[in-house]
């Protein structure tokens, strides 16, 4: 019990140390440290990002020497569910990540700053009118695009090849590709890809592919919970037969490379998105190659150009106008834009992409090339997702595992998931 | 650490002895030392557990202002959400799994060194180390790698990894508390250095055998600090959080198998931005907590067996 007492006064010493430590930084103004100006920038992502970013970040603070750039990175989920507490607590990053899925609910929360307000230094001018506007709510700019991302198949091209098994062509359908990931499984004794019934995502793609979508324009569900039965089932089908990862692995996903199967050598392919695909070139040395995800029986292609990531700046910055600085400089500087690549997606400033297309190199070069495959063939992207998606994408992993384990029929679980997805929606 | 505090402690009373002082000065003192405490225990503690309990009454999503709903979380927590009751079975279930093993195992251990004659202290630290380590993440993680597939209880007897199977993830976690037994079982030590020798030489002297002994004499002359350990045991793994979270990476799976009511608390309130009804699951926790120890104690007086007692 002492050893309690004792934490409870550190506790409340340290706590009265940092009051009268900030009451003594407010009082002359955070940005004095040192006569710079810092920023806190956060982003998710992998080794391969954060290395270019500093860079990048570097090369900022060359510029301008006022200005030091403190920077942060985590995987997904994590930074997901960091980033709601810092804001909540008033306390978001003076520049931030943002994803399509959170952009309705920090813009409309009010912690978002007003971008159109910094005309004057952050240009928007070179950016494709359409995709910019997937940034904007109720008229007002909110977040910038950072790159135009969209979902792929991802194998080890030297794998592949080994089996026999004709690599995939420029299109398959959802048959087609189960077909395919079976004739792999036969050749190596191990699943051909990840399950894919975990991933909300990949659902998106199945159902845009049959002409649906995951919410209808109002906010609210765009399928039925005959729709997700008959996803899940197809899927669990496949894990049964072991073609695709077992429940042990597909449980373990959270948004990182390093815990996929195709990560950990488990499997031959990996549905994802095509920037952090950049990832898995440190885990497979020999080479990642892309593509396309599977369409529907009749052509019908799900998978869409979406903006792969946004930056938004904090409504209570205290340095609004060097945090869209920072954002100018990430979005339309030539030099930032030769250093991140297609870290993030391909470019979306016009004249960036341009320039740099032809130069791009390696892996960045890949995801070029399979962008531009694929252009004018794509459907239009969905509108961005209601506030409640951000949590039901948890929710649908968690539904996901109760059929894999095999504690629910698909049918219980797509029922259960369609009830909690309109009960999150409605509040 | 007491050892050495006792002493600094007595030094300035002995000194304040010859010379009193009025009585309101040292109050006055009383509280200037007092005040980190006091400052630390409201802005702390006791406003936030305000601020958590109005905000159990509103729909709160971090981002826009509460809105006042009246008893609608209570409800759809209880009528609503068969997730809330999967974690209400879960955290029982570990209840009952953890705390009788994790007693047990610091009962036997302290029962061993305190027969033993050489290298008590060294046993003693080494058993009590985890009970230091084991609540920080760090331990958790390494504790995940252990139970993992392709980890070392998977390579060493084949079980496919614990903490990927819904039906062995939750005595994973279960497993994690138990081996910080230190801490009771320090507590048993001393007990057991309590109960005095001539008891067992006169048991001895009546035929009883080692178990009779230990029935006999041990357990009633142990049975405060029992009770005692299982009080505060109990408390503490209501609130488990830090193994659950850790081994199941924040959430609760494989297929909610972990997902223990303050894992729950936190999916809800940080994951999905429900922090009213988050609040709401933790005002439920406290009660039944609260009402929990009630029972604990109402049953002591049955089996606890106070030494004082004979002499009233």
């Amino acid at each position: 019990m002492p050893g309690h007492r004792t934490k409870g006064f550190c506790a409340s010493a340290a706590a009265l140390a940092l009051c009268a430590m900030l009451a003594g930084c407010s009082g002359s103004g955070e940005s004095v440290g040192g006569g710079k100006v810092v920023l806190r920038y956060t982003w998710w992502g992998n080794p391969d990002r954060a290395e270019r970013t500093e860079q990048a970040v570097a090369l900022f603070e060359k510029q301008h020497p006022n200005i030091e750039v403190q920077t942060s990175f985590s995987a997904y989920d994590a930074y997901k569910q960091k980033l709601a507490t810092q804001a909540a607590g008033g306390d978001a990053p003076d520049v931030m990540q943002l994803d399509y899925r959170q952009i309705d609910q920090y813009a409309s929360g009010g912690v978002l700053l007003d971008l159109g307000k910094q005309k004057a230094v952050l240009r928007t001018g070179e950016i494709d009118a359409g995709l910019l506007a997937t940034g904007k709510l109720d008229g007002t700019q909110y977040a910038i695009p950072q790159g135009r991302g969209t979902e792929t198949v991802v194998y080890d091209v030297k794998a592949w090849k080994a089996t026999g098994v004709p690599l995939p062509g420029g299109s398959w359908t959802w048959s087609e590709w189960a077909d395919t990931m079976r004739a792999l499984a036969e050749e190596t004794g191990k699943p051909g890809a990840t399950d894919p019934g975990w991933s909300e995502d990949s659902f998106e793609v199945w159902l845009r592919g049959q002409g649906k979508s995951l919410y209808t324009e109002d906010g609210g569900l765009g399928f039925t919970a005959d729709d997700l039965t008959r996803w899940w089932t197809f899927t669990d089908r496949l894990r049964r037969e072991g073609v695709v990862s077992p429940a042990e692995q597909t449980t373990q996903l959270d948004g990182s490379v390093e815990n996929t199967p195709l990560g950990r050598g488990e499997a031959m392919t990996d549905a994802n998105w095509d920037a952090p695909a950049s990832g898995y070139l440190a885990l497979i040395p020999s080479g990642v190659a892309l593509a396309p995800m599977p369409s529907g029986e009749d052509g019908t292609p799900g998978q869409y150009f979406k903006p792969s990531m946004f930056l938004g700046i904090g409504a209570n910055t205290a340095h609004a106008k060097e945090a869209a600085r920072l954002v100018d400089f990430l979005v339309n500087d030539p030099q930032a834009a030769n250093v991140l690549g297609a870290t993030r997606g391909i470019p979306v400033n016009g004249s960036i992409r341009e320039e740099i297309e032809p130069r791009l190199k390696d892996f960045d070069k890949t995801i070029g090339d399979y962008q531009a495959s694929l252009d004018g063939t794509l459907n239009d992207p969905p509108q961005a997702p209601p506030a409640g998606d951000n949590a039901l994408q948890t929710t649908f992993q968690r539904d996901y595992d109760q059929v894999s384990y095999e504690r629910m029929s698909p049918r219980e679980a797509a029922e259960n998931y369609v009830t909690e997805a309109k009960a999150e929606l409605r509040s | 650490m007491t050892t050495t505090t006792i002493p600094g402690r007595a030094k300035p009373a002995t000194a304040a002895t010859p010379k009193r002082r009025p009585r309101r000065e040292r109050q006055g003192a009383a509280w200037v030392f007092l005040s980190p405490w006091v400052l630390g225990a409201v802005v702390l503690t006791l406003l936030p557990m305000a601020v958590s309990l109005y905000l159990s009454f509103t729909d709160y999503d971090l981002f826009n202002p509460p809105r006042w709903v009246g008893l609608r979380n209570y409800v759809q927590m209880f009528t609503e959400d068969p997730r809330y009751w999967r974690s209400v079975v879960t955290t029982l279930t570990y209840v009952v799994i953890a705390v009788p093993l994790q007693l047990a195992l610091a009962l036997v251990v302290a029962i061993a060194l305190k027969s033993m004659r050489r290298g008590k202290a060294f046993y003693r630290s080494a058993f009590y180390a985890p009970s230091l380590l084991g609540a920080s993440m760090s331990i958790a993680l390494v504790w995940r790698a252990v139970f993992n597939d392709g980890g070392t209880v998977d390579n060493l007897f084949g079980t496919g990894g614990w903490v990927n199977q819904p039906g062995w993830a939750l005595l994973a976690v279960a497993l994690l508390t138990v081996w910080q037994f230190g801490a009771p079982m320090v507590i048993f030590l001393a007990g057991l250095q309590q109960i005095p020798g001539e008891l067992y030489e006169a048991a001895a002297v009546d035929g009883a055998g080692r178990w009779r002994q230990f029935l006999s004499v041990t357990v009633p002359m142990l049975s405060p600090v029992l009770f005692f350990n299982l009080v505060l045991q109990t408390i503490q793994a209501f609130q488990v959080f830090t193994p659950a979270f850790a081994l199941s990476a924040g959430k609760g799976g494989p297929a909610d198998s972990t997902l223990v009511y303050t894992l729950y608390l936190y999916d809800r309130g940080f994951v999905a931005s429900h922090m009213g009804y988050a609040s709401a699951m933790a005002w439920v926790l406290l009660i039944v907590i609260g009402a929990v120890t009630a029972v604990l104690f109402r049953t002591s007086r049955s089996w606890v067996f106070y030494a004082s007692e004979g002499d009233r």
